[in-house]
């Protein structure tokens, strides 16, 4: 995978994760809201197609993430607050 | 980043209360071995550590750590639920009760609020190493002491469940000392600092 290809996934599930924040804070305070709850489970689909594909070709991004079975990647890639993680 | 998830990493059901038994406990919330003392110290260790099993180590043992924080609040919680003022001035939790009512606020048993000064992040692997060994055990020891003070079941099988937790952790920070000597030279492992010195040891990255 192309380190452009990755940051540019990455860019994508940081904004699709703050989405789903921002919705879920909206939602704590109002859970009656039917439409901000049909626009939460939209993001939920988007998102665990993204997930699936970062996981995949990039790295695991919970503990639960490591997708091969051969190798241990968690701990693997430069950790998100390095420099040429970002 | 964090995400919580909501579930106990192990059950907490305490049948009986006892705001007594919960002074004593909250040490283990808000004192210097504490939990919130642990998760701070691991958490902020890992941005100085050079190599990354130590700092998966680190990340992992220190979100741990605010599980257990969190099972140390539920013991608390459920010790300190359903008083009368009686209760409360009999088992002497008035101390507590004035300031904070039934709140959870991390503190010493002493009555000492939590203080960043019981952690220590000195930014050079061997001291760090060595200070998070030193913490894990001067856990057990709590947990150990709070087990003496204790008969009640319910309360002494989360303990025991968090004790072991202490043990475990010390063995892969132990596991993450052999790691970084690994990667040190060992006819002097003092020669440099690997956490701030570029190009240190045999494979520094």
């Amino acid at each position: 995978m192309e380190n452009n290809q990755a940051k540019q996934m990455l860019s994508k599930l940081q904004m699709l994760d703050f989405s789903i924040y921002e919705t879920v804070l909206y939602l704590d305070a109002y859970p009656h809201d039917s439409e901000a709850l049909a626009y939460y489970h939209k993001l939920l689909d988007e998102r665990k197609v993204l997930l699936a594909e970062y996981e995949r070709t990039v790295g695991p991004v919970t503990i639960c993430g490591n997708v091969s079975e051969d190798r241990w990647d968690w701990i693997g890639r430069p950790w998100p607050w390095e420099y040429d993680a970002n | 980043m964090w995400s919580y998830e909501k579930k106990l990493q192990y059950p907490v059901k305490i049948k009986n209360p006892n705001p007594k038994l919960a002074q004593i406990i909250i040490s283990q919330l808000g004192g210097p071995d504490g939990e919130l003392a642990a998760s701070m110290r691991y958490l902020h260790q890992r941005y100085a550590m050079p190599y990354k099993e130590i700092t998966g180590i680190l990340t992992d043992v220190g979100t741990e750590e605010l599980a257990h924080l969190e099972m140390i609040a539920a013991i608390l919680y459920q010790l300190t639920r359903n008083l009368n003022e009686e209760q409360i001035k009999d088992s002497g939790f008035d101390t507590y009760f004035v300031d904070h009512t039934a709140g959870i606020y991390p503190i010493a048993a002493s009555g000492v609020p939590f203080d960043m000064k019981y952690v220590g992040i000195k930014g050079d692997i061997l001291a760090d190493l060595h200070e998070d060994m030193a913490a894990e055990q001067k856990a057990r020891v709590t947990y150990d002491n709070i087990l003496r003070l204790t008969d009640d079941p319910d309360v002494r099988d989360p303990i025991k469940y968090l004790r072991e937790r202490e043990i475990v952790h010390y063995q892969r920070f132990c596991d993450g000392l052999r790691i970084a000597q690994d990667h040190m030279d060992s006819r002097n492992f003092y020669a440099c600092n690997p956490a701030f010195d570029r190009g240190c040891g045999k494979t520094c990255k």
